[in-house]
């Protein structure tokens, strides 16, 4: 099952780029390599190069430019944009011009698009003619924009998630460190068993190949508790360590137990009574009343919670899943 | 009752450290040398979940990415909009189990532009607290016990979520609607 979701994962999203990448060129969704005309202004009145640099601005009628890309019609007739050259001949030069508000939507997509990471549109200029002090009639020809999701899908999913994966794992450390240790404490003090001892009943339904004294029982229940009162960072810790126990119940490496996959679905449709993070978001943007959301919150969470137990414990009876046990 | 939950929310954690310090201190617990021996393992944990985070976060990195998950809203859109749930929400419903921080992204978008006192931004909170991040959770718990066959834990995760949305919708209405 997991097998087919991750590749299901990968594959809807590399299908989703390639099919948008292939809309856009079809339909020259970014008119590569069509020039568009601009005037060119230079800070002095140097003579062009190979090899100089030159700092300036181009000047664009907006409506053009709108048509040209295929927009809505702009609201602004003629806009300047500053510009940063280096001539490559003496009619050409390649062009960077920094981002800005004025900027047509599409050409933002465009830098977001570009290898670049800085925040600037580039490409190429070529200089028709002189139209006065340093001052010329020329084309702009932004770089050619091809495969723009599939390079998203490239740089940020795969390059991007896979090192905060990395991030998350080792930003664990030290909660996880704290909280084993404070666990360790409780459990030779005996608090951990005084507190299973109370929920024995249920937690005996719950997971009935789980003995009742055994102590992944004190660690599901730290988990649970921790998660109810919204302590997210101590219910990871707790919640690692009960399945470190689970794992000793288990007969064969590497396979979940019937009772791993109840506490994860407990875990995952969280059976939290106060949702610390959304009431703050809620207070933050105004709310008249932050905390009116909790009720509703409990009354849905344990809606979802005794779903996923109950679609658990009969899903463990198929024989798929029984037979990957032995 | 805001106030009262700020304090409670700031001083749980100090509150149960120092009780079971002062409480395994009273039993006759050595607290510096069992925290430290019960600690030593908290790196190695964290190390062991590597794999499988990266593995799961890479592939819903993809997921996002490519766009696919707008792809996906249009195809169960008319369901979710059936069920009386606005368009607006069908990203965070959809983004929920994939990534906690994408979908308390989408929740304070819709909080902030549409109010926290709309239906919408009542609906969002109440969607954002009721379910977890379903393939995190299970990434890091069966990963820290390298754990790669999960069996039924995903489906019946999956199951929570639904279930979870879907009551979102109907609770949300009942109570503000």
């Amino acid at each position: 099952m997991l097998n087919y979701i991750w590749l299901g994962l990968i594959l809807a999203g590399v299908i989703a780029a390639l099919s948008t990448d292939i809309t856009d060129l079809l339909t020259d969704k970014y008119r590569n390599e069509e020039p568009v005309d601009i005037v060119l202004t230079l800070q002095e009145d140097i003579e062009p190069e190979a090899g100089k640099e030159a700092e300036g601005s181009i000047r664009i009628n907006m409506e053009y430019l709108h048509s040209f890309y295929g927009l809505d019609p702009a609201d602004q007739r003629e806009q300047n944009f500053q510009v940063y050259l280096t001539f490559s001949s003496a009619d050409a030069a390649v062009v960077r011009i920094p981002a800005q508000e004025e900027f047509p939507s599409i050409w933002n997509e465009m830098i977001e698009a570009q290898p670049a990471d800085e925040d600037e549109l580039t490409g190429t200029i070529s200089i028709l003619s002189r139209a006065g002090t340093a001052t010329y009639n020329a084309e702009f020809i932004p770089e050619p924009i091809r495969f723009a999701v599939l390079q998203k899908v490239t740089n940020e999913g795969i390059v991007g998630y896979a090192s905060i994966a990395v991030t998350i794992a080792l930003g664990l450390i030290g909660i996880m460190t704290l909280w084993l240790g404070v666990m360790k404490v409780a459990e030779e003090a005996g608090l951990v068993q005084t507190l299973a001892g109370g929920l024995r009943p249920i937690m005996v339904r719950l997971f009935p190949d789980v003995p009742g004294n055994h102590p992944a029982m004190g660690a599901m229940i730290l988990n649970i508790s921790a998660n109810m009162l919204g302590l997210a960072n101590a219910a990871t810790p707790f919640g690692l360590k009960a399945m470190e126990e689970l794992n000793k119940l288990s007969k064969k490496a590497g396979t979940a137990t019937d009772a791993m996959c109840t506490f994860l679905v407990i875990n995952t449709s969280s059976v939290q009574l106060i949702p610390a993070t959304v009431i703050a978001i809620r207070a933050s943007a105004g709310s008249i009343n932050p905390t009116e959301i909790i009720v509703p919150m409990i009354l849905t969470t344990a809606t979802a919670t005794i779903a996923g137990v109950t679609a658990v414990k009969l899903l463990q009876r198929l024989p798929v899943y029984r037979k990957q046990l032995d | 009752m805001m106030t009262a939950l700020q304090i409670l929310s700031i001083a749980a954690i100090p509150a149960l450290i120092v009780f079971i310090m002062v409480f395994a201190t009273f039993k006759g617990v050595k607290i510096y040398e069992v925290f430290v021996e019960g600690a030593k393992e908290g790196f190695q944990v964290a190390v062991r979940i590597i794999p499988y985070l990266v593995a799961m976060l890479v592939a819903i990195g993809i997921f996002r990415a490519g766009g696919a998950m707008e792809m996906l809203g249009t195809l169960v859109g008319p369901i979710t909009t059936f069920i009386g749930m606005d368009p607006e929400l069908l990203p965070l419903a959809l983004l929920r189990p994939l990534s906690g921080s994408g979908a308390l992204g989408v929740m304070s978008e819709l909080v902030t532009t549409h109010g926290p006192d709309s239906l919408i931004g009542r609906m969002a909170s109440v969607m954002m607290g009721s379910t977890e991040t379903t393939f995190y959770v299970l990434a890091v718990y069966f990963g820290s016990v390298s754990v790669f066959r999960t069996r039924h834990a995903l489906p019946g995760g999956l199951v929570a979520d639904v279930v979870g949305i879907i009551t979102a919708v109907f609770v949300t209405q009942w109570f503000f609607g």
